[in-house]
């Protein structure tokens, strides 16, 4: 998870929404994904995608039935659909993701009835440290203006702690985290 | 077969467009609570009312405007009317008062209703007792008429208001019914180039017989106005398709030639991934255009998932580098009405209507390279440029796509989504009910409810117990876009599900 957490302060330091993850198989990092949709201009290049390609670039599509992921978010609805398809063993997240979260916040996509088998999903793992990485990115000034802002996984709970636009030069970083 | 025959020899599938509708409209809340009626004088309703509101102020945050103030004893339910009684059955002069939810202490409200008491039918001077009769109430505004006449007839008068917002419900109706006049005319046309699409996918063995297309509602509705969109014998009318791909999950497997055998069974560690379903490598077709410009473009680490091109493919991809010429007329307009200050809004469908917002592409600052060139417009602007994922455009796909694909799309702001029915997937994200259970006639009001619950049941048994998600318009996700099916006139249905005529594929479950 501390690995995952250091993909997402890279997808940070480069401008992406700082989300990240790896894959962990055997025991062993297998691969690494951060967020890259406003580099690539395409709204799915989401980190799990990222580390799914780099997974199937050296190894078979089976070894994921025995792969885990650990993720700084809460998968969205497209991706919790995606990780079903591969058929993942198991899914760990640090917060949930009460905008677009498909395992378990919006959509239980992990559990409900398809044609692939159900994954277990472990939430709240280094839950707070995976927040504060969000916020970080939120209290920036976007020079993209708002609209690619608001595409991007937010998690209701964090912005709800700043609901109206203000300048953000006033912006204070919150460090404290509520308790569930 | 060379492309451009390929394009002149599509024909249209014939048949309707008709709005998906949401999972608010199909399953509705009902919730219900407990009210109060009590008859009082007729003369006095304005007054009651006055003195209601007074001592018990209404919760603006639970609007009950759809509940009927009053009601006469003969606008009453049969049931109500049992439940009900006037005290003088022969007196025309009284009228029921509704006291809804929360309920008010009953001595306080029965003293605050006890002088607009009905007359006294045993001594006329003094007015006859307030008697409270509880009864059930929706919470919720009705959906639509159906809903409205249901709870009237079984509950207390209600009030169906078609203009009340609901945009957390379902697209505005205006909007709605605006897009589907402008995508019913060539939706046949284009569902047909995406089967094309889906059968050049199945026949070279990279993937499944499914296929998307992409078009530019805006260059769409000007070809409607220069009248280019109708001629059979030319490939214009596929003008505004700004990109097309198939799928292409068995690329990364070994391929014999020839349409893969593996498409027979559903194996999942056979099945590439979803971001090589057809509206994920369209969208990746896009993006990468859209990057064209990037001062700093690498060949993304998204490219790495494209299979290689297949004609009709690569052609599409090849138009983008000619630019669409619009007619001189419309260019300037464009000129003079774009404020290159204004962002790029990816709700504007929700505000404005398509054909009205002009090309902002010649109004950039810095246009990259056609300054001599205000006539043409690229058909996919770059970052630089002001392009913007898929904002703003139109996909019609071969099959209701998977949910991941589905939450592709809306990630990737498409505007509309148009799939045949008859390429319904029980692996689907977009449908909201059973096929079968809503005709086609759809006036977006009414119907669909008589059926109640056990029949819808039925039906999703039979359907595979699938399950419906109707992502395109769901409440809870921040992004939505507008969700149509295409429903094939009869004999359209069999040629239009996935492209292999030879029907081998059929009964399969996957993922589109």
């Amino acid at each position: 998870m501390k690995q995952a957490l250091l993909m997402g302060e890279k997808a940070l330091a480069t401008g992406e929404t700082p989300v990240g993850c790896v894959l962990v198989y055997d025991q062993k990092i297998v691969a690494r994904g951060m967020n890259d949709t406003n580099k690539s201009m395409n709204g799915t290049r989401h980190a799990e995608f990222l580390a799914i390609e780099e997974v199937l670039r050296s190894y078979p599509r089976s070894i994921l039935h025995s792969t885990d992921l650990y993720v700084t978010v809460e998968p969205c609805v497209m991706c919790a659909s995606a990780l079903r398809q591969y058929q993942i063993r198991s899914v760990y997240f640090g917060c949930g993701n009460e905008r677009f979260g498909g395992t378990g916040s919006i959509l239980s996509l992990h559990s409900d009835h398809t044609i692939d088998p159900p994954y277990p999903v472990y939430g709240g793992l280094f839950r707070e440290e995976a927040i504060m990485l969000l916020r970080r990115f939120y209290i920036q000034e976007n020079d993209k203006g708002e609209q690619e802002k608001q595409c991007l996984l937010i998690s209701h709970r964090l912005t709800s702690a700043a609901p109206k636009p203000r300048p953000k030069k006033n912006r204070q970083l919150n460090t404290k985290v509520e308790y569930e | 077969m060379d492309v451009q025959d390929i394009l002149r020899g599509i024909q249209p599938i014939p048949g309707d467009v008709t709005a998906v509708r949401t999972v608010q409209e199909t399953r509705p809340p009902e919730e219900f609570a407990d009210a109060y009626a009590a008859e009082v004088n007729l003369k006095c309703a304005s007054k009651v009312i006055k003195a209601l509101d007074k001592a018990y102020p209404r919760d603006a945050t639970q609007p009950l405007n759809h509940l009927r103030r009053f009601a006469k004893h003969e606008h009453l339910s049969p049931t109500l009317q049992q439940t009900l009684k006037k005290a003088d059955p022969s007196s025309t002069q009284t009228i029921f008062v509704l006291i809804p939810p929360p309920l008010p202490d009953t001595e306080s409200l029965k003293a605050l209703l006890t002088p607009f008491a009905p007359p006294n039918p045993s001594s006329p001077s003094s007015p006859a007792d307030i008697t409270l009769t509880t009864l059930r109430v929706p919470l919720y505004a009705p959906l639509n008429s159906a809903q409205a006449d249901k709870w009237t007839k079984s509950l207390w008068p209600v009030l169906y208001n078609p203009a009340a917002p609901r945009g957390f419900v379902a697209p505005p109706p205006q909007i709605l019914s605006r897009a589907r006049d402008s995508i019913q005319p060539k939706a046949g046309r284009y569902l047909a180039l995406a089967r094309e699409v889906a059968r050049e996918a199945e026949q070279s063995g990279f993937g499944r017989g499914v296929g998307a297309v992409v078009v530019d509602p805006e260059i769409d509705a000007r070809l409607v106005d220069e009248g280019e969109d109708d001629d059979d014998d030319s490939e214009r009318w596929s003008d505004a398709v700004v990109a097309v791909a198939g799928d292409a999950r068995y690329s990364r497997l070994e391929r014999a030639t020839g349409p893969n055998p593996t498409r027979l069974t559903y194996n999942a560690d056979l099945e590439g991934g979803p971001e090589l379903h057809a509206l994920m490598r369209v969208v990746d077709l896009i993006a990468g255009k859209r990057r064209a410009d990037d001062p700093d473009n690498t060949p993304a680490s998204a490219s790495a998932s494209s299979a290689p091109l297949r004609p009709l493919e690569a052609h599409f991809l090849s138009q983008l580098d000619t630019t669409f010429s619009s007619n001189p007329t419309n260019s300037t307009q464009s000129e003079t009405e774009t404020d290159p200050s204004t962002p790029t809004n990816p709700e504007k469908f929700q505000k404005t209507e398509s054909g009205a917002i002009p090309m902002p592409s010649t109004s950039n600052p810095n246009p990259p390279e056609n300054e001599n060139n205000n006539n043409n417009n690229p058909r996919i602007r770059s970052r630089a440029q002001g392009g913007y994922l898929c904002t703003d455009l139109d996909v019609y796909l071969t099959h209701e796509p998977c949910l991941c694909c589905s939450m592709g799309l809306l990630l990737s702001r498409f505007r509309a989504v148009v799939f045949p029915r008859g390429g319904r997937m029980s692996t689907g994200g977009l449908a909201s009910e059973a096929a079968a259970f809503h005709p086609v006639a759809d006036s977006g009001d009414g119907d669909g409810l008589e059926g109640g619950d056990d029949e819808t049941e039925e039906k999703e048994d039979q359907d595979d117990k699938r399950l419906y998600y109707g992502l395109h318009w769901r409440k809870e996700l921040n992004w939505r876009a507008l969700g149509f099916e295409f429903v094939e006139a009869d004999g359209a249905v069999a040629a239009a599900t996935g492209g292999d005529g030879d029907g081998d594929g059929d009964g399969v479950q996957f993922h589109a």
